[in-house]
């Protein structure tokens, strides 16, 4: 008997649609405020050194209302797992992007002249831009001592012995490179103080209690002094879960008790928010001659960038998933997030479930052709069915439809499975 | 500062403003048509995207002096009478719109479209998109909602 829903299987229209289609959904840059003033962020432009700043005669321009920098923030310290971040850079710089200053001015052309205006002094260092060469002893350190913020280690059976009992074995390296979100919509907000004396900032954000967090924390403020609205989000993906202006316009807002509004340029947009973790990713995996997975070891290093971010997140999650969906009975996994002065990595959808199929399902085509086997046999010989066991040791009990899905796949694409055809 | 005339959704207005503005600052800005979204800032995304004296253009790529004089519908242009212009309608039906930052800019390539449209392919409507990116839908949505505003004008 075929069931009744509410709502599933029906075309249901979203709440928000009307407001989209008319033009009348409201992103922070569509507010204009009375009395509202303009901010800037001035950006570092090398990847690794010491800087200072002449804000002198910025300052004296006209309508320039105030230039922050770490000197006006009490606590300048944040970050989403580990404050390893600077509100403004104190001394070094640690990306191309790094936000040194914060101008606020009557308007944006103000704010470009007196960024202009800003004397940078630089003493640049050597940095490191492969997550690999940055894992050496003698690397150039990003922070503190080791460039390695985050190992995860999974360690199953025994893999020396699997391979030994192994009739094919393949080994290989695969690379995954940096990408953005480039959501449609470039971060903008405005701050200001609300009706009861609140710092109030709107942004656009995936993370509101977290943004609040950070900017009661960061100006030492009470978290009840301070409002976090959401507007409408113009894409995101993973790349508005970190702080980019909230707590430039916090800031600005409360010293300046006017409104202050932001909107980055497309190309500023890609300075301030995260990258999907670039990965290198060395394989070796065995097989018995009739193609059950018997052994699986792999390093998975991923470029984390100047700062943490999700990085321990994603690379465990990266570590967790480095086996695909395929039981193997011996497993060792070390998975990495390592610190460079490349763009910072963090939350991407698929948090770190996106790379790792390049290499293990290619693992598995290339055990395939050594085997003379067609890669769909191989697959659905060592698929994830209802009681497998994964690497981590979960018994899977339920709702593991994957052969259902790989037969209706197959059929759907007329692929001769388990003939010959395949070469 | 110099003096413009534009006509924007039926109305006339005259404006002062600075010779460097492009057309969406004005329309932004000056006149608060805030439907009209920036995306680039340089004739990649279409977000800015709206009809001047009948054809689709980038506002991002007009300098308001170049828009002198000129008639322009902006997404708050086609509601008629509190009625939705078929274009939105069927967005709305199609669950063609995500976050909703590029669909203005559709809807309106979509309706500069479908004013000339005889009976269009799925690849002439993709054709009249090109110029604007949507990073959320992957755009076979939107496609079926600009067949289905056909649709519902030629009342088929
Ligand atoms: S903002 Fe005009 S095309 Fe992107
Ligand atoms: S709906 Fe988000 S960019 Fe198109």
């Amino acid at each position: 008997m075929k069931r009744e829903f509410k709502v599933v299987g029906k075309n249901i229209h979203r709440v928000d649609a009307f407001k989209k289609v008319t033009g009348r959904a409201i992103y922070p840059e569509d507010i204009f405020m009375e009395n509202m003033a303009y901010g800037k962020t001035l950006r570092s432009t090398i990847a690794h050194g010491y800087v200072s700043l002449d804000t002198r005669e910025a300052e004296k321009i006209d309508g320039v209302l105030g230039i922050f920098t770490y000197k006006d923030v009490p606590n300048n310290r944040y970050g989403v797992v580990y404050k390893d971040q600077e509100v403004f850079v104190s001394k070094k710089v640690k990306r191309v992007g790094d936000p040194l200053a914060f101008v606020v001015a009557e308007n944006e052309k103000l704010c470009d002249l007196a960024l202009e205006k800003i004397k940078v002094y630089y003493e640049e260092i050597e940095g490191v831009f492969d997550p690999v060469e940055a894992m050496e002893e003698d690397a150039p350190k990003v922070h503190g001592k080791s460039n390695i913020l985050y190992h995860f280690k999974i360690r199953k059976g025994d893999v020396e012995e699997g391979f030994r009992r192994s009739h094919v074995i393949v080994e290989n390296t695969y690379k995954t490179h940096m990408v953005d979100h480039a959501f449609l919509q470039p971060e903008a907000g405005i701050g200001y103080i609300d009706e009861e004396g609140r710092v109030a900032v709107i942004v656009s954000t995936q993370y509101p209690h977290y943004d609040m967090e950070e900017i009661a924390s960061t100006l030492n403020i009470p978290i009840d002094q301070v409002r976090v609205i959401n507007a409408y989000v113009g894409g995101a993906f993973g790349g508005r879960e970190d702080i980019s202006l909230q707590i430039h316009l916090a800031l600005a807002a409360k010293v300046l008790k006017r409104p202050v509004k932001t909107i980055y340029s497309r190309e500023e947009s890609f300075l301030a928010h995260s990258k999907r973790h670039a990965m290198v990713m060395r394989y070796k995996t065995g097989a018995d001659k009739e193609g059950n997975l018997l052994a699986m070891e792999t390093v998975i290093i991923g470029d984390t960038g100047a700062y943490a971010s999700w990085g321990e997140n994603v690379m465990r999650k990266a570590g967790v998933h480095a086996t695909g969906p395929y039981y193997i009975p011996n497993v060792k996994v070390d998975s990495y997030a390592v610190y460079t002065n490349n763009p910072f990595a963090g939350a991407v959808r698929g948090f770190g479930a996106t790379q790792v199929p390049v290499a293990y399902e290619q693992q598995m085509d290339a055990l395939a052709v050594k085997l003379g086997m067609d890669p769909v046999t191989i697959r659905m010989k060592n698929i994830f069915k209802v009681g497998s066991e994964t690497a981590t040791g979960q018994i899977l009990t339920e709702g593991v439809p994957l052969e259902e899905c790989l037969s209706k796949l197959v059929e759907a694409m007329g692929y001769p499975y388990g003939k010959e055809a395949y070469r | 500062m110099i003096n413009i005339k534009l006509n924007v959704n039926g109305k006339d207005y005259s404006l002062e403003i600075e010779e460097d503005k492009r057309l969406i600052d004005v329309l932004r800005e000056d006149l608060r048509f805030t439907g009209v979204k920036e995306g680039c800032s340089e004739g990649e995304c279409g977000a800015c995207s709206v009809i001047m004296d009948g054809r689709i253009v980038n506002s991002c790529l007009v300098m308001a002096v170049q828009a002198n004089g000129s008639s322009i519908v902006t997404v708050e242009g086609l509601v008629k009478d509190g009625e939705l212009d078929p274009v939105q309608r069927a967005f709305i039906e199609k669950g063609a719109t995500q976050c909703g930052y590029c669909t203005p800019g559709f809807i309106m390539a979509a309706r500069a479209f479908l004013n000339r449209a005889k009976d269009p392919t799925r690849e002439e409507i993709r054709e009249a998109i090109s110029g604007n990116l949507c990073r959320c839908t992957g755009y076979n949505k939107i496609v079926d909602a600009i067949e289905e505003a056909y649709r519902y004008e030629k009342g088929i």
